[in-house]
């Protein structure tokens, strides 16, 4: 066994099993911060050992998606966790025996077949050494070439996606702002009548809740055009 | 560096994504169990593109399609988790047990 | 000719670059005084200004460590340090001389971009892991500008590599040897640098470490993590300047002089633009610059990979 053998066969246990112990401690931290940035750890490890097969394109490009994948799943864990920082533990699991049991099974099937199975023997032509700008060269080729087909279709799934994300998630929609359901709810009309007649605020007009009042709620619409998850309370 | 040996790491990938998407009560980690599964596919797209196919470029062409699919899955799963939690105020599994509200 | 000053060996190379980034730093910082004495009108002493980022270091390190309730304390130890390593990857990719660069992957131009988004995760740990207001919305704020101008980099890079035929910055040096690209592809450079300034948090998009946040990201750090902060801010600094360098300005050719001292020439100059910016444009309005990048920015850097390759055909 060659020394490039011996480093490449170390660097492959060390990157495997980095990835498969970041992958484990994304469930078991409580900070979920640190639960998305261990994945973006078990990422950089797949992403590592990539490279080490060769495909550096494929890799580095992993690694630069999973970057900013993962820090806008971080912003989303602190958006919609009761417990971002992992300050009070508390363990949140359900049927936790069967999803170990088909955790397991999975594993080990698929290493069933990962072992087991009989696959061709033809590695990546060697010359010196593997040349990796004539690998990417030949994907560049065969994403424009030969398969161009299922290149142009995944850019265009990828083009609904975003249409179909920024309209999902949008604030503004054709019925008034998208988080009129998780307003707090208006108060009952004689309550409402009988702070006007008392005349606390200015009019009874600008209550909590955005939506009872859609017209209203469009002509005040049009100039929150920032859009970046900022709640203006009130009315802005 | 063999063969079996990345595919038993892909398979552990894929197997503790698997425990993660169906153990976990919040819909954001349930993603990155579904993340995880897609990392383990990856792997393995690409170690049998190391070993069988002769350096022929459509092994990578997968792997490129997966990396596309997991950033499709994220962006709609990002969504749909905002448009979940804005009609019925519910982060976690077990807050949409019900039909109706 | 610049084969005869260039060491080969993967160590001395190495120092080599080391020496390049610590000098860049020192530059740049330099600089930065320079001007904003120029600037505010006061006069400049030669040893005081020489002097002056050594003392400001040995001042940092003297101070005490201030500490938050209940920190992320590993993550925010982690983050100075990995915006260093980062920083020592990028400016490794850029070959300062005809040799190959010391990180010179044949896609060069890929694995600086996993940096720099690598960069915006540096950033939100920093200001994430301190467990205190101003630090966490300045995160906030740069994960949104990073985000926002990591595509217009990508994309002005990418239509640098077209001429190339490659990816690596070897090549793309190589294939400006007849025309440098600042002319070439007269929209590749100004929208490299202020994407540039946008990944790097300087001068008008500063807003990570922003005054208006009582500092922002490093308004909780103090002493020796306060110097390094600084330093591996400097040094990614240091590397887009090079890079920039690499892919707009033709690297290490030139007439008389060697490649490398081409190549620190034109990293200087470079650094010299994006220093000045602190202190000749105002900071813009994040909100409103966003929009600029998204709606501006993306479709200028994609003219330019449209009219490179007509132009290649």
């Amino acid at each position: 066994m060659s020394p490039s053998d011996l480093t490449t066969d170390l660097l492959f246990w060390l990157f495997g099993a980095g990835a498969v112990v970041s992958g484990y401690l994304v469930f078991r931290t409580d900070s979920m911060v640190r639960a998305a940035y261990w994945l973006l750890a078990s990422f950089a490890g797949t992403g590592a050992l990539l490279l080490l097969l060769h495909a550096e394109f494929l890799g580095l490009v992993l690694i630069l998606m999973m970057a900013g994948e993962m820090t806008i799943m971080a912003v989303f864990m602190v958006m919609f966790m009761m417990n971002p920082a992992g300050l009070n533990p508390m363990t949140m699991v359900h049927q936790h025996k069967v999803a170990i049991a088909a955790g397991v099974i999975a594993f080990l099937g698929l290493g069933a077949v990962g072992l087991l199975g009989e696959f061709p023997e033809r590695p990546l032509p060697e010359t010196t050494s593997v040349d990796s700008a004539r690998i990417t060269a030949d994907l560049g080729r065969e994403l424009l070439g030969e398969s161009m087909l299922p290149f142009e279709t995944a850019g265009v799934a990828l083009l609904a996606t975003m249409i179909g994300a920024i309209a999902l998630a949008s604030r503004k929609g054709r019925f008034g702002t998208a988080d009129a359901g998780s307003a707090a709810p208006e108060p009952p009309e004689e309550e409402r009548r009988r702070r006007e007649h008392e005349g606390s605020d200015d009019g009874g007009h600008h209550h909590h809740g955005h939506g009872h009042d859609q017209s209203h709620e469009h002509g005040h619409g049009q100039d929150h055009d920032h859009g970046h998850g900022h709640e203006h309370g009130g009315h802005g | 560096m063999s063969l079996q040996a990345l595919l038993v790491v892909a398979a552990a990938l894929f197997g503790i994504g698997v425990y993660g998407a169906l153990s976990q009560q919040s819909f954001v980690m349930i993603m990155m169990g579904l993340e995880l599964m897609v990392n383990g596919a990856i792997l393995a797209a690409v170690s049998l593109w190391w070993s069988s196919s002769g350096g022929s470029p459509e092994g990578q062409m997968l792997a490129v399609v997966l990396m596309a699919v997991m950033a499709v899955e994220a962006a709609m799963g990002f969504a749909l988790v905002i448009n979940v939690y804005r009609i019925r105020k519910a982060e976690m599994t077990e807050q949409v047990e019900e039909l109706e509200r | 000719m610049s084969g005869v000053l260039w060491p080969h060996s993967i160590w001395l190379q190495a120092a080599a670059l080391a020496g390049f980034v610590l000098g860049g730093i020192y530059a740049a910082d330099l600089m930065e005084r320079l001007l904003g004495r120029y600037v505010a009108g006061a006069g400049v002493r030669a040893g005081a200004l020489l002097a002056g980022p050594f003392r400001e270091a040995a001042l940092l390190l003297s101070q005490q460590r201030s500490r938050t309730e209940r920190p992320d304390a590993p993550a925010w130890a982690l983050a100075p340090m990995l915006l260093a390593g980062l920083a020592a990857v990028a400016a490794g990719t850029v070959p300062l001389g005809p040799s190959a660069a010391v990180a010179g992957v044949d896609s060069g131009i890929v694995l600086f971009g996993a940096a720099m988004a690598l960069v915006m995760v540096c950033v939100f740990l920093h200001g994430w892991s301190a467990n205190s207001f101003a630090p966490l919305v300045g995160g906030y704020r740069f994960v949104a500008q990073a985000l926002s101008f990591e595509m217009p980099l990508a994309l002005v890079l990418i239509a640098a590599a077209l001429p190339a035929e490659s990816l690596s910055f070897g090549e793309i040096v190589r294939s400006q040897a007849g025309l440098w690209n600042v002319v070439r592809q007269p929209l590749g450079l100004p929208l490299y640098l202020v994407a540039a300034l946008g990944v790097t948090f300087q001068g008008p998009l500063a807003t990570p470490d922003a005054a208006d946040l009582a500092g922002g990201t490093r308004a909780e750090v103090s002493g020796a993590a306060l110097l390094a902060w600084r330093l591996a801010r400097g040094a990614v600094l240091v590397a887009v300047a090079a890079v920039g360098a690499a892919t707009f300005l033709g690297g290490w050719s030139g007439p008389w002089l060697p490649g490398p001292a081409w190549t620190v020439l034109k990293t200087l100059a470079l650094l010299a633009v994006l220093v000045a910016s602190r202190h000749l444009v105002a900071r813009v309005r994040l909100e409103r610059f966003v929009v600029v990048a998204w709606a501006v920015l993306i479709p200028l850097a994609l003219l330019d990979v449209f009219l490179t390759g007509v132009f290649l055909l």
